[in-house]
């Protein structure tokens, strides 16, 4: 896209956004006007609306556009680190160590007592950091330092083993928390409400904050090590605070939905067609565009199939493949032209 | 305080691979000095260990008298650019944004580019002719221009001296030659101290003030282009018995034609593995 339109993009998303909510907060069992959306919003609801919208639907629209901005930034981040443009989240294992965590504590405090929701997110972000560590470590090779390609394969095989135990573990419990957890391994916006809203949104703001202040450092480092030392960035120490972030960004996330993989893949891949590698821009547009994927994919998987419904993740997934086989086709066709 | 890069007894290793070891060397200021030497001499080391992209094991490097590794690696960067082979731009960045990169080390808090800045890149866009191409990704531009966007970076750091490793691999002759002159313009006329690995002798002769030859991670011969591109050091350095004319246009020594010295040696081999 040229230049002088990609400011356009942030507004294009900023009418898009606000649009999305309407459709998906009138969207479900019982069918509102957008007027009685408005007067219900507004504070003037009666009993049941208040219920209905505010209390099911408005949490989980929330929630939805902060996991999606939360897994794309991640998914920004290591793809620009790593230069990798099929890295994410899912890929250094950061999902599952932050699944298993959440598991673990599932299995001991049973499926529903969710009581410490604030803590929840830091338990995960042990897990994350710890077999984000691991993988790390076992693709560091003395001589050459951090290999992507160790990385990318690393973190496949530790996910795909921390997966298996997990359906194991999955499958000795009850039929109400097997029921429960084989969803949330999928990737959904379970029990949406307040409490959880309120314990993913400092993460998202800080992540946000944080990276917008570093985005001139992402740049950077997105010329690989030598280009960044050259113009005197403090490569090994920016690079750990920024796989911090998003690692901790990713993990929060996972808290509160499960592994929802595809959207740290697709929206800042889709985000930089659009505004380019400047991250200044480029982290606003890639967490509006990762909200409203989310936010889509919930609304479908909420509504297709009523009164029950679809894991995000797995919608996410239905939209996600198909972007990615035109992706690939169109990466084919630029080759055989040239 | 002593002006120019001086090394003292530096030892640089990948891992356990010692690279170089016990290097003493001294690159004169204001001139353009090119290093040859055979694939896996270690001139690239040399150069990153410059750069502090790679660290070294003992010994010190000086520049200007103070001593690279004890200076904050952004007045670092204000001293010395850089660039290393065949460098790679994200996607869809444009030449203005890459050359504008090249003040990160004077900028503070978000970032955002002073009047002085955009007065520096975009003087850095014209010497490197550049204009009119600013809003061109630079994924869009040949492999010529490419290279002369990251010149451009690397100008826009307003350091004194550019390291540069093989400017010109990938680039047809032409592009080659482009390059050069544009670096040899921003010696005289910039009074830039540049400092390049060159894989083409007679490119590296016929362009530079000071010539190094390396071996094996030591310096063989360090001088001017005539007493480096002549017959005994081209075959201490390269193991080539080598046919060294005058350039007619340059008056630097050129070599012509060359043969490897053990060439008995080697068709025994292919005998035998045959």
């Amino acid at each position: 896209m040229k230049k002088k339109n990609r400011k356009y993009v942030l507004i294009l998303l900023l009418i898009l956004i606000p649009a999305a909510f309407f459709i998906s907060i009138n969207a479900g069992f019982t069918d509102y006007g957008i007027t009685d959306i408005l007067r219900i919003l507004a504070g003037k609801g009666d009993g049941k609306e208040n219920i209905v919208v505010l209390q099911f639907r408005m949490p989980r629209i929330l929630l939805a556009l902060l996991i999606g901005a939360g897994f794309a930034l991640s998914g920004c981040i290591i793809q620009g680190i790593t230069r990798n443009p099929l890295a994410d989240p899912g890929i250094l294992g950061i999902n599952a160590g932050a699944g298993i965590m959440v598991l673990l504590y599932v299995v001991l405090h049973g499926a529903v007592s969710f009581g410490s929701v604030f803590g929840l997110p830091f338990l995960s972000l042990i897990g994350a950091l710890v077999t984000g560590t691991i993988i790390y470590a076992l693709s560091t090779q003395k001589t050459k330092g951090v290999s992507s390609m160790r990385l990318v394969l690393n973190g496949v095989a530790i996910q795909a083993g921390i997966n298996a135990v997990m359906t194991m573990v999955i499958m000795k419990l009850d039929d109400s928390q097997h029921e429960f957890l084989a969803k949330w391994q999928a990737g959904s916006i379970w029990n949406a409400n307040w409490k959880f809203v309120a314990a993913l949104l400092p993460w998202i703001v800080i992540g946000i904050t944080y990276l917008i202040l570093r985005s001139r450092h992402l740049d950077i480092l997105t010329m690989g090590d030598d280009i960044s030392f050259g113009l005197g960035v403090t490569v090994v120490r920016e690079k750990y605070r920024l796989l911090f972030t998003a690692v901790a960004l990713a993990a929060a996330c996972v808290a509160v939905s499960g592994s929802i993989s595809f959207v740290g893949l697709m929206a800042p891949h889709l985000s930089r067609k659009l505004v380019g590698s400047g991250h200044r821009l480029l982290i606003p547009v890639c967490a509006l565009t990762g909200g409203l994927l989310v936010l889509i994919a919930d609304t479908v998987a909420r509504t297709v199939i009523e009164p029950s419904e679809i894991p995000t993740g797995i919608v996410v997934s239905l939209l996600g493949a198909p972007y990615f086989v035109f992706l690939l086709l169109k990466e084919r066709k630029k080759t055989v032209n040239s | 305080m002593k002006k120019g890069i001086r090394t003292e007894n530096i030892k640089a290793a990948y891992g356990e691979k010692v690279i170089i070891e016990e290097l003493s060397i001294s690159i004169p200021m204001g001139q353009i000095t090119t290093i040859i030497g055979p694939n896996g001499c270690g001139k690239s080391t040399f150069l990153k260990t410059l750069g502090r992209i790679l660290g070294i094991k003992k010994g010190y490097i000086y520049l200007d008298g103070e001593e690279i590794h004890r200076l904050p690696t952004r007045e670092l960067a204000k001293k010395l650019a850089i660039l290393p082979q065949a460098p790679q731009a994200p996607d869809g960045l444009t030449v203005e944004e890459l050359v504008s990169y090249g003040r990160f080390p004077y900028q503070k808090g978000l970032g955002r580019l002073t009047g002085e800045d955009k007065e520096i890149v975009s003087w850095a866009i014209e010497a490197t002719g550049l204009k009119g191409l600013e809003e061109q990704a630079t994924s869009d531009l040949s492999g010529g221009q490419r290279q002369r966007v990251w010149i451009a970076m690397a100008l826009a750091q307003e350091t004194e001296v550019i390291l540069l490793d093989e400017p010109t691999t990938y680039l047809d002759m032409a592009y080659q030659l482009e390059i050069l002159e544009l670096l040899e313009d921003l010696n005289k006329v910039h009074g830039c101290t540049i400092l390049m690995v060159l894989h083409d002798l007679n490119l590296a002769s016929k362009f530079a003030d000071h010539m190094i030859a390396f071996r094996e991670g030591r310096v063989i011969k360090a001088g001017t282009p005539g007493e480096v591109m002549n017959k005994e050091t081209l075959k201490e350095v390269f193991q080539i018995d080598a046919a060294i004319v005058t350039d007619p246009v340059s008056a630097r020594p050129i070599c012509m034609s060359y043969q490897l010295l053990n060439k008995e040696k080697n068709r025994s081999k292919v005998k035998k593995g045959a």
